[in-house]
């Protein structure tokens, strides 16, 4: 007793002895610590405060995209653009782009995912060979698609028409009925591997003795998905539902190389609605206005989704 | 050393000097053009070169930018004040570039430039404003009829006869269309391509202005739901996926034979052979067909160059630049940069050397009608000499092409698409 009470009064001996020694030290190494971050701070806000000050005055004024001098017109262009009636259909198509999208990607990559994690022969080649359509650069994936896709030559017809699935070939991409699932699939084709990737390293983080105690205690293979893999993987599908959602709203590239937003605006998305209204009607004051209520909407969902979406358990919560 | 012979020594230092300031001094004129294929770029290369060993005042460098983003990249370029010496163009381009305030006009130097050369009316007209030519006319583009002689000849049509007048077309077309045939192919697609289409067609049935004379739109017109309602009927007798297609793909189907006849531009002449594997002869062309009160037109392009420098010298250079080009003997070598979509605009440019040149040699009949069909040519917004500053965006946001698609891809009656149309422009030219 004696003795461990010694060894305690040593101990605080020395954290005494410590503490305004650490506490000269500490400030110090904070303030190097600073000093070495300031550029990489001060570049950031340069690249990203400016920018986004600029579009938020851009917003302001009723400037055109090739030139003249911009006027102060207040808050006319939110005004414009939220009752002109034409922003409604792009922004309710990006909100069924990027659930769509969450869902068809999230479904897929969880699949690839779970086969991934098995072991069979060419296991290697097959988590590197997944990655081919995320990697390659989005003009191929869109020609690649708009060749495959194609109602007069494409291969995709061709089989459907050779299996006898359909009588006409279908022009994906121009036909109002089918462009917007099209172009969404197309997406997804391109942006599941990432989520594999993310969902796979979770995935090896599960001992295999979890699985093995499942079995012992009669699991069916629903219940250890639910029970064991499931809870391992949420905190990384929070993470893919965030960045993704937000990735995909802003998505223009792919749907602009594929169908400019058509056939009779099918696809036209809030970052399409954007570009057009800068671009193609030179109304850069309403486009930028159109871009700041965007990031606002974003950025209520980016809080309310932190706020409110469970991001699952952590591995001692699971076990 | 005698002082007689150090300044004789340091007046041929100072002048040795000079001289290599003035090479250095050489002034560089800066040309952005919008035509990425690597053999147009290369053939543009080859007339700056001898432009820039004709002369040691001036260097020309090209730089190529893409009708996708030069929207974009021209602002930004105007208010760094790094814009190009000279900027390649079509009319209403133009109209909006001029918003800048940077574009300069160039009147005299085309006036100089027709006495020399001739210029077509079409050519200068749709750059002319406010008293102003505001780009010097450098190569023309015209639609035509472009059409398979074999497939005419195997449906038991006169492949010497094309059809002249819509009901021919359509006729021809019905004929030509078998099982995996079709009569012809007209593009469906929000795009510049269907513009251009839907437009010769509205130029041939008197519906050339967009315009009246008062200023205020004039779309919504009986002769325009007429040629709306002709596309569509073109529409059903073309492939199913016409809805996606802007100008490669009628020219591939019309080489690999799956469409009979298609309206476009001269892009069509130098790969025939080639990608179809027909012997030049099989490509027949007439102009495009007229409907029963209409006249011959067709959409015409004068491709132009803008100056936008006010540095005397750098304004000198792009003159200078742009007047050899347009030199019979230069003009040629430009023109072969894509034979037979660049035509000549002037009298004396239609050469033998250009016309001679082998891709075009097999195809005389065609390079004559092009060459005479542009004096029909008209162009939506720019055929009076004076310019609707709304034409820019109604180009830009593709409305006409929009007005085919809710016919054809949207199902919707041509006369309710038109009066769309219509109201669309009007918003354009509201703002």
């Amino acid at each position: 007793m004696s003795t461990t009470g010694s060894s305690a009064q040593a101990a605080n001996a020395e954290t005494d002895a410590a503490g305004p020694k650490g506490s000269a030290v500490v400030p110090v190494r904070a303030r190097l610590g600073r000093l070495f971050a300031a550029p990489i701070m001060i570049w950031l806000a340069l690249t990203i405060a400016l920018p986004l000050g600029y579009c938020i005055w851009i917003s302001l004024t009723n400037a055109n995209t090739m030139g003249g001098t911009p006027r102060f017109v207040g808050l006319a262009n939110y005004v414009t653009v939220l009752t002109d009636g034409t922003v409604g259909g792009p922004f309710l198509r990006s909100l069924a782009w990027a659930i769509g999208g969450a869902i068809i990607q999230t479904l897929l990559a969880a699949g690839a995912a779970l086969l991934l994690n098995r072991r069979f022969a060419g296991q290697h080649i097959a988590r590197t060979w997944i990655m081919a359509s995320w990697v390659v650069p989005t003009i191929v994936t869109a020609f690649l698609w708009r060749w495959m896709l194609n109602a007069d030559f494409g291969v995709v017809n061709h089989v459907l028409q050779s299996l006898g699935l359909i009588g006409r070939p279908i022009d994906f991409l121009g036909d109002p009925d089918f462009a917007f699932i099209t172009v969404t699939l197309v997406n997804a084709w391109r942006w599941f591997p990432f989520m594999t990737l993310l969902i796979l390293a979770a995935l090896t983080r599960v001992a295999p003795e979890y699985y093995e105690a499942a079995r012992v205690e009669g699991a069916t293979s629903w219940q250890v998905f639910t029970r064991v893999t499931l809870p391992f993987i949420q905190p990384v599908l929070y993470v893919v539902g965030l960045l993704g959602t937000l990735w995909s709203i802003n998505v223009f590239d792919i749907i602009w190389l594929t169908t400019k937003g058509g056939p009779l605006d099918m696809t036209e998305t809030m970052p399409v609605a954007i570009y057009e209204r800068a671009f193609q009607q030179f109304r850069l004051g309403e486009a930028s206005a159109m871009s700041v209520s965007l990031a606002l909407f974003l950025l209520v969902f980016a809080y309310c989704f932190i706020r409110f979406v469970p991001r699952g358990a952590t591995e001692q919560e699971v076990i | 050393m005698s002082m007689m012979t150090m300044a004789t020594r340091l007046g041929a230092a100072l002048l040795a000097t000079t001289a290599a300031t003035g090479v250095l001094a050489q002034t560089e004129v800066t040309v952005w053009h919008q035509e990425q294929v690597q053999p147009r770029i290369d053939q543009f290369q080859k007339v700056i070169d001898a432009f820039n060993e004709s002369q040691d005042e001036y260097e020309v460098v090209q730089q190529v930018q893409s009708w996708g983003n030069i929207y974009q990249k021209l602002p930004p370029a105007v208010e760094a004040g790094i814009q190009p010496d000279i900027q390649f163009t079509i009319p209403d381009f133009t109209v909006t570039v001029r918003d800048t305030g940077v574009v300069q006009p160039v009147t005299e130097f085309v006036e100089r430039l027709d006495e020399e050369h001739g210029f077509i009316e079409q050519a200068v007209v749709p750059y002319t404003d406010d008293g102003e030519v505001w780009a010097v006319p450098v190569y023309g583009m015209i639609q035509v009829l472009w059409y398979r002689k074999d497939m005419f000849e195997a449906a038991g049509l006169d492949p010497e006869s094309p059809p002249q007048t819509w009901d021919e077309l359509l006729s021809a077309a019905e004929t030509l269309t078998g099982d995996r045939t079709f009569g012809i192919g007209v593009p469906a697609s929000k795009s510049l391509a269907t513009d251009q289409v839907l437009y010769s067609f509205m130029a041939a049935n008197k519906g050339q202005e967009l315009f009246a004379e008062d200023g205020s739109v004039a779309f919504d017109t009986p002769d325009n739901v007429e040629t709306l309602e002709f596309y569509r009927q073109l529409a059903e007798l073309s492939p199913s996926g016409i809805g996606s297609w802007t100008w490669a793909e009628p020219q591939d189907a019309l080489n690999a034979g799956s469409v009979a006849m298609a309206i476009e531009k001269g892009q069509y002449l130098s790969t025939f052979e080639s990608a179809s594997g027909r012997p030049a002869s099989d490509l027949g062309c007439a102009p495009v067909p007229v409907s029963d009160d209409g006249e011959r037109a067709s959409i015409y392009y004068s491709n132009g160059a803008m100056i936008m420098t006010d540095d005397p010298d750098r304004r000198a250079g792009a003159e200078a630049f742009l007047a050899f080009v347009l030199e019979p003997e230069n003009y040629a070598e430009f023109l072969l940069a894509e034979p037979g979509l660049f035509l000549p605009l002037t009298e004396d440019g239609a050469t033998d050397a250009w016309k001679q040149a082998e891709a075009l040699q097999p195809y005389q009949e065609c390079v004559e009608l092009m060459i005479e069909q542009s004096t029909y040519g008209k162009l939506p917004g720019f055929n009076r000499g004076t310019v609707e500053d709304a034409i820019g965006p109604i180009m830009a946001q593709n409305l006409m092409s929009q007005v085919v698609q809710r016919v054809v891809v949207g199902d919707e009656s041509p006369a309710d698409a038109v009066a769309w149309g219509q109201q669309q422009m009007e918003e354009a030219l509201s703002e």
